[in-house]
């Protein structure tokens, strides 16, 4: 139990600081930029808030297959399969937590005034320069949301990592899957004890979220 | 010489402007919705426009040739008219964002000439709105711009200090030895500053003559 606990948590944290890095670019594109090909890559990213997570576990594992690209590049790299793996996880629990992370993101940055954006253009700030010194600093709060929400939803995934990850003991058993198993197997004791750690972590989780949006963004007014 | 010749639509308005000046100040004054914010706005390339513009014998805008130079580029000292200002950062870093090497010397003559030395460690939130405008027209001059392009800059200043001002920001546009287009409706900023009055309506210039001309002509009446 206390092994799946702990892959649990190092696959949660992994994800969310990932997502962090993938869906900045996302949520910055899809906040400000209009190009052709916007609504296919908004519906993409939402895509995992309806598709059963069977479904996209299925994809991702004919995504890292060992005779598919993805799957046999892996391998000559790192010598070991990217199916039944924890990276292998990692990368289903990325796509299965993608809007999590970009929407609050996307919604925060939205609402940077127009104006402070166009006061980093009059100072000559890149992209860069103006996500760091203007759009980030207002965009806190969204950031630790988009953190939050990918860390809890990903404590939370069964169908994907079942698909993607086979339940290997001590290597892809997640917290969710062996309360799973505890139930099947009649192990009442440790199943409530599970089920009542997952239940505050999400709890923990949902109240910083709730906490962040309940102060206005703006810092410092 | 400094050449502007451009058109733009938007929403109802119709702007179409050709004018030439040198290195000296004109304030636009018209009636609301007669394009003055929009003129200045395509001076910064915050708007798209067509047509040519070129300040300080460099090409800023040059339709038929396809080239347009953004804002990031054009070096410009905007000052909207609300202050603009970043509710987390303090006054001076405010009048110093995005530059990373500045001049000392230059900055403390802005910030006394426009009394805004002792508001520096002051937030947006700690200002009056007059104190605030005056810490955005520190900002705008502060990068040394190849243009100042000015929205009702003294329109929350006490009348007092407004003089003072007047005079300051001649002086500080002198120094700079550069254009300086500033949209206001108080009469006394135009016999002060301006060595031309651009009168607007309907997105047009109605008049493009010396101040004197102006009011011999108003005195006449």
């Amino acid at each position: 139990m206390v092994d799946a606990l702990i892959i649990s948590l190092q696959l949660a944290l992994t994800t969310s600081l990932l997502l962090l890095l993938i869906a900045l670019p996302l949520a910055y594109v899809l906040a400000f930029k209009s190009f052709r090909g916007r609504t296919a890559l908004e519906v993409l990213v939402a895509l995992p808030l309806v598709l059963p997570p069977t479904v996209l576990g299925y994809y991702v594992l004919l995504m890292i297959a060992p005779d598919s690209w993805l799957g046999s590049a892996w391998a000559s790299v790192f010598d070991s399969s990217l199916a039944f793996s924890f990276s292998g996880m990692v990368l289903a629990s990325l796509l299965y937590s993608l809007p999590f992370a970009v929407q609050p993101m996307q919604q925060a940055f939205r609402a940077v005034p127009k104006s402070w954006l166009e006061l980093g253009k009059t100072r000559g700030m890149n992209i860069k320069q103006t996500l760091r010194h203007i759009i980030l600093p207002v965009s806190k709060g969204g950031v630790l949301v988009a953190a939050a929400l990918s860390f809890a939803h990903t404590m939370g995934e069964f169908g994907v990592v079942l698909m993607v990850g086979g339940s290997i003991p001590g290597e892809t058993k997640v917290a969710s899957i062996a309360l799973f198993e505890l139930v099947e197997m009649q192990q009442q004791q440790e199943a409530a004890q599970l089920a009542l750690i997952l239940l505050a972590v999400s709890f923990l989780m949902l109240s910083v979220v709730y906490s962040i949006n309940r102060k206005p963004l703006v810092i410092g007014s | 010489m400094n050449h502007i010749c451009i058109t733009t639509k938007l929403g109802s308005l119709h702007l179409d402007v050709q004018a030439e000046f040198t290195h000296e100040v004109i304030v636009i004054s018209g009636e609301n919705g007669a394009g003055k914010t929009t003129l200045l706005r395509c001076l910064a390339g915050l708007e798209d426009c067509q047509g040519q513009l070129q300040i300080a014998g460099d090409v800023w805008l040059d339709s038929a040739a396809g080239f347009v130079k953004s804002t990031e580029q054009r070096n410009i000292g905007f000052v909207w008219s609300d202050a603009v200002l970043l509710p987390w950062l303090d006054a001076q870093a405010n009048i110093t964002l995005g530059v990373n090497h500045g001049d000392a010397a230059w900055f403390n003559q802005v910030c006394e000439a426009l009394e805004v030395s002792p508001l520096l460690k002051r937030k947006p939130a700690m200002l009056s709105t007059g104190e605030a405008q005056r810490v955005s027209l520190a900002r705008a001059l502060y990068i040394k711009p190849s243009l100042l392009l000015l929205d009702e800059p003294f329109s929350a200043q006490a009348p007092d200090i407004r003089l003072r001002l007047r005079q300051a920001l001649k002086d500080l546009q002198q120094t700079l030895d550069i254009p300086m287009l500033m949209v206001s409706h108080d009469t006394e900023d135009a016999k002060v500053l301006a060595q031309q009055h651009w009168r607007m309506r309907e997105g047009k210039l109605m008049n493009s003559v010396t101040s004197t001309k102006v009011f011999a002509t108003d005195a006449r009446r």
